[in-house]
């Protein structure tokens, strides 16, 4: 096995582009694949020396609005930690694994092993994330939405590797939410999570975003029930409204961690509460059922 | 190829392919066999190491990666004098180990909570070892050992005993 550590990315995408490489990340998943030999790379690209893919900044560049940058190289745990970033990613970040994983794990490793279940994904999806992907050739930037194409598939190209996720300043600005349930708090796989993210003026919603995952191949908005919610108030959000349009949107199956059925029912819930969190509500609240 | 690092405060050299595990590396390379391997996959914790104070999974983690960086392992939490580390000494006093394999992964967990939070609550003592896995004892004495080393250890606090 040849292992190859570039400092700069433009060496890596030489380097993967030259030996079709495989990039190690933080190697969380990676060394279990290889562990177990259903992964056995001829050459390892290490990109953890890549320093100007580490960390989490705010780029104002001319008169386009404002991003939030995060180096797909940092760690999952600088992630949960980032008072910069918006809670729901923090939350779906402090979800994945063991405080092991995730000072080992990177963000953007989460996002390219693409599982379904993956913790941070959802957050992404409902923040309008972009990602941008680096080859040779230069970078191309990928909507969070259209990036995931099944069950630990992807839009990347065997030599591009990804760079940078990009939130927009806007989406930044909502409140938002990260909510999963699993068999215990620590170290637990997602058996279904959900984030949102909403702006609410006077109690009034808009701009909401809706994500859930483990319940379907890839993580997915729920366009129905974003376009129910606008214009609606926190005070009229009860798990009966939300029901028909979440159940809409997902296609959950019966696996080792869960069944459809508890999915579905779960999905309400976690929504629900994800949303009752933005409102700065009670979540878990039994009343206020009205019909829209 | 030879791999530079720091472990237990001493600069090493050891010869090893930068895709090995640090676990095989200290066990195998540097005789430090305090680290224990129990899934290999990054689930129980019993592996686990300080990579610049912060815990770690040593079978997830290769030797490429450690490369002018520092180690912690459980050799090298003890005093110069062998004294026992105040963490060590309150799993000992509480009844926190029984068979002991998860114990080394546990007392390193809990020095990297304790080197940033000097009075952790409950709660945070969980979430802290919440990567480690014991089999035996239940997770209570372990709980209780970490509350009674961070009073232990806390400033102006006697160290004779509780």
């Amino acid at each position: 096995m040849r292992y190859l550590k570039p400092t700069s990315i433009h060496e890596a995408a030489d380097a993967l582009e030259s030996s079709r490489g495989t990039i190690l990340a933080g190697g969380t998943d990676l060394c279990v694949y290889m562990a177990e030999g259903v992964c056995q790379p001829e050459t390892l690209i290490d990109i953890s020396g890549i320093d100007s893919m580490r960390g989490i900044e705010t780029i104002q560049s001319g008169r386009e609005e404002a991003t939030v940058r995060i180096g797909a190289g940092t760690t999952v745990a600088e992630v949960a930690a980032s008072e910069a970033l918006p809670d729901c990613l923090r939350q779906g970040a402090q979800a994945v694994g063991s405080p092991q994983i995730r000072n080992l794990g990177t963000i953007g490793g989460n996002v390219c092993n693409a599982s379904p279940c993956g913790d941070t994904l959802t957050p992404l999806l409902a923040l309008d994330a972009r990602f941008v992907l680096r080859s040779t050739a230069g970078t191309r930037t990928v909507e969070s939405e259209e990036f995931f194409t099944g069950p630990k598939q992807t839009v990347l190209d065997p030599h591009e590797i990804l760079e940078f996720i990009e939130l927009p300043s806007a989406s930044c600005a909502r409140a938002s939410a990260f909510r999963m349930i699993g068999n215990r708090k620590g170290q637990a796989i997602s058996q279904v999570n959900a984030a949102v993210s909403v702006a609410i003026v006077d109690g009034v919603m808009s701009d909401v975003r809706v994500a859930v995952g483990s319940v379907a191949p890839v993580p997915l908005r729920l366009a129905g029930l974003e376009e129910l919610l606008s214009g609606k108030t926190v005070e009229d959000l009860h798990p009966a409204n939300l029901r028909d349009a979440v159940l809409e949107g997902v296609r959950p199956i019966d696996d080792v961690r869960s069944t459809a059925t508890y999915r579905q029912e779960v999905t309400v819930a976690l929504v629900f509460d994800a949303l009752a969190a933005c409102g700065g509500q009670r979540s878990g609240q039994d009343e206020g059922a009205g019909a829209w | 190829m030879v791999i530079r690092f720091t472990c237990n405060g001493r600069a090493v050299q050891v010869e090893a392919e930068p895709e090995a595990r640090v676990i095989d590396v200290l066990r195998d390379g540097l005789r430090l066999t305090g680290t224990k391997e129990g899934c290999g996959r990054g689930e129980c914790g019993a592996c686990t190491v300080l990579l610049d104070g912060k815990p770690v999974n040593a079978c997830l983690l290769l030797a490429g990666k450690i490369v002018d960086r520092d180690v912690v392992t459980i050799e090298g939490i003890a005093g110069e004098d062998g004294s026992l580390h105040p963490i060590q000494e309150a799993f000992l006093d509480t009844g926190a180990v029984q068979c002991g394999f998860c114990t080394p992964g546990m007392i390193l967990s809990a020095k990297a909570l304790l080197d940033e939070i000097d009075t952790p609550g409950v709660a945070e003592v969980e979430e802290a070892l919440a990567g480690n896995l014991c089999r035996c004892t239940g997770y209570g004495k372990v709980v209780d050992a970490v509350l009674a080393a961070s009073r232990r250890m806390a400033p102006g606090a006697d160290r004779g005993g509780e």
